[in-house]
């Protein structure tokens, strides 16, 4: 394990995978902080840039800007108002009225420290738990795994809110897309309309680059009202005081544990994590009254909730296949493409890559921090940046970058399909995050679900003879009723 | 009753019979082993189950959100634009028809001129340089 450990550390300590780590993170900050950009829209976008390059640089990258935009997410937050990712919800509680009684700079100085220590928190929680998870996993045959991707996928339709009906229809629409080209099994092709590019299937990269890059730009120019204010010109005093430490240490905890938790469970991400660990911190302060008014301790809470589900998130990816948020939901496209199956047997095979994961997650975490702390007055003039300038980017990168991994001119019309569909889908208030995770686990559940028929010989009661998969099933079947009779009990008076 | 609902419901019981019927015409498999037609068909019959549910729930009148889509000028254009851009992929100079591609996008969103062609000079730079120049990507 050392060896490992060392090995990993020594991939990580080369200049280029830190140049690319660095590149990355400044990306993220920029991503995250510029309103109408997010973190998952940048990793879509780029992703198609760390083809050329070895999987711990280009891993490095995307890493980075995963790790950089969260943290970032929440400096508009904090000075307009505007979450600059959808994790930074909470963080406009507190850090924005903080902002408006003249302490921007102790807002933009919390959010720098606490979204690191939220970071490290849960990258300490991969580093310790993910292995003993892969171990656990790899008793898993092909029912089991079936019954995995069956749970992933009812749990993102049973986070749609209000929407499970369709976000479970739009799981569909993604399991459907997967059956598209060569049937894993038998190599006959379905669904390729004589086309010969799709006999691989559809291409995975530009179907996220159109539904989070296209799609999103597309709704921002449709829901376009007015100019965004202006942010306050002074910041003031950026590190906080001692005993401002000690009032936020009780909620920081709380944050970074409870967003660990919410971001381990699939398609939880950094904006349930961080809004329920606002909340519990409230409920657990002596100073209530103040939260959402200002609290330094609301606003720890947030900004180590939302970015301690990264942590949470990478290590439901990568010991189960199962995204744990959208953001990881295209990195697992990423690793894809460098030949990296996410998954148990990846801490059996490849425990060195996993440490170098941990190492570089580490170091985004240290780096957005210093640049949070230091670069909090650029960021904020970076706010002034007019949007349509940033669509028009987003759609050529998104464009050329769909069309620059297999030169292919059916992957630019797959993005602008895929872009025009989720535009549509949103307005139609279907949520698009099942789709992706019915794409991403669609494979795995239907080359499972026929191997375990065949090894039952098409008995579906047979394959119930595994308590594990008995436990997915009653979890599936949980997760999709919990909802409707949550819905029935507020309705009811 | 919920009109945009319905439709979106109407839509997917399309799709739920398209899947179920063009899966049929798939192999079956041999005996109980199943073949590249089951799944296409049990995905097609979960979705027509629960287009159906979304079908019942729009006539009743539950919903969650109405389908509006403001700025319909510039939603059109935007997508005009790209879809443009895309069908002539292949003919000419690439860094001038994206000039132009990006010029007229900003337009559409109501910029100036003058930053239009300033920003999209920028872009178009930038992105020849990253993948032409920088990752040798043929883009012509």
């Amino acid at each position: 394990m050392t060896a490992d450990l060392l090995e990993g550390l020594m991939a990580v300590l080369q200049l280029k995978v830190l140049a690319f780590l660095a590149v990355g993170v400044m990306l993220g900050a920029i991503f995250g902080s510029l309103p109408g950009l997010t973190a998952t829209m940048g990793v879509a976008v780029l992703t198609p840039l760390t083809f050329w390059v070895s999987a711990e640089q280009g891993l490095a990258m995307l890493l980075g800007i995963y790790c950089g935009a969260i943290p970032a997410g929440g400096i508009p937050a904090i000075l307009i108002n505007v979450p600059g990712t959808p994790a930074s919800i909470a963080t406009t509680w507190d850090g924005y009225p903080l902002s408006q009684r003249g302490s921007a700079g102790l807002a933009l100085g919390i959010n720098a420290l606490l979204s690191a220590v939220g970071q490290l928190t849960s990258i300490f929680f991969l580093a310790v738990a993910a292995f003993p998870i892969a171990r656990f996993a790899l008793r898993f045959g092909p029912a089991e795994y079936f019954g995995l991707a069956l749970f992933g996928i009812s749990l993102m339709a049973s986070v749609s809110g209000e929407r499970v009906v369709k976000g479970m229809l739009a799981g569909m629409l993604g399991l459907a897309l997967v059956t598209v080209g060569l049937d894993p099994m038998t190599a006959y092709p379905r669904y390729t309309f004589g086309w010969p590019e799709f006999l691989d299937g559809i291409s995975f990269v530009p179907v996220m680059i159109g539904l989070f890059g296209l799609a999103e730009v597309l709704v921002q120019i449709s829901e376009r009202h007015g100019k965004i204010e202006d942010a306050p010109k002074a910041l003031g005093r950026i590190w906080p005081r001692i005993e401002q430490w000690k009032r936020m240490v009780p909620s920081m905890f709380t944050g970074a544990g409870i967003g660990t938790f919410v971001g381990a469970v699939p398609a939880a991400g950094g904006d349930i994590g961080s809004v329920i660990a606002w909340e519990q911190a409230r409920r657990l302060s002596r100073d209530k009254e103040n939260f959402g008014k200002g609290s330094i301790e609301g606003l720890a809470a947030s900004c180590a909730g939302c970015n301690s589900a990264i942590g949470g998130a990478m290590t439901t990816m990568l010991t189960l296949g199962i995204p744990g948020d959208a953001v990881s939901a295209v990195l697992i496209g990423a690793l894809l493409i460098h030949g990296i199956q996410p998954g148990p047997l990846l801490f059996r095979d490849h425990r060195s890559f996993v440490f170098s994961l941990v190492f570089l997650m580490a170091f985004a975490a240290l780096l957005m921090m210093i640049i949070g702390l230091l670069g909090a007055r650029p960021l904020a003039r970076a706010l002034r940046i007019p949007n349509p300038w940033l669509w028009a980017g987003i759609v050529l990168f998104g464009t050329v970058g769909s069309y620059a991994m297999n030169n292919a001119v059916v992957d630019v019309w797959v993005m602008f399909v895929a872009g025009v569909v989720g535009f549509l889908l949103r307005k139609a208030d279907v949520p698009l995050g099942p789709l992706v995770l019915g794409l991403i686990l669609g494979p795995m559940m239907e080359s499972n679900l026929r191997r375990a028929l065949i090894l039952s010989r098409g008995d579906w009661l047979g394959m119930l003879e595994s308590p594990i998969l008995l436990f997915f099933l009653l979890a599936t079947a949980a997760s999709l009723i919990l909802p409707f009779v949550k819905k029935k009990r507020s309705s009811s008076p | 009753m919920n009109r945009s609902d319905l439709i979106l419901a109407a839509l997917f019981l399309v799709f739920g019979v398209h899947l179920v019927v063009s899966a049929s015409y798939l192999p079956a498999g041999a005996g109980r082993v199943p073949g590249p037609g089951f799944f296409p068909q049990t995905v097609g019959m979960v979705v027509l189950l629960l287009a159906a549910v979304l079908l019942t729930q729009a006539l009743r009148g539950r919903s969650t959100a109405e389908f509006i889509i403001e700025n319909h000028i510039a939603i059109g254009g935007a997508i005009g634009l790209t879809a443009l851009f895309l069908l002539l992929w292949g003919t000419g100079f690439f860094a001038l028809r994206t000039l132009v591609f990006l010029t007229l996008f900003l337009r559409f969103l109501g910029e100036q001129w003058r930053q239009s062609l300033t920003v999209s000079a920028v872009l178009t730079v930038a992105v020849v340089g990253a993948f032409q120049y920088g990752l040798r990507v043929s883009l012509e």
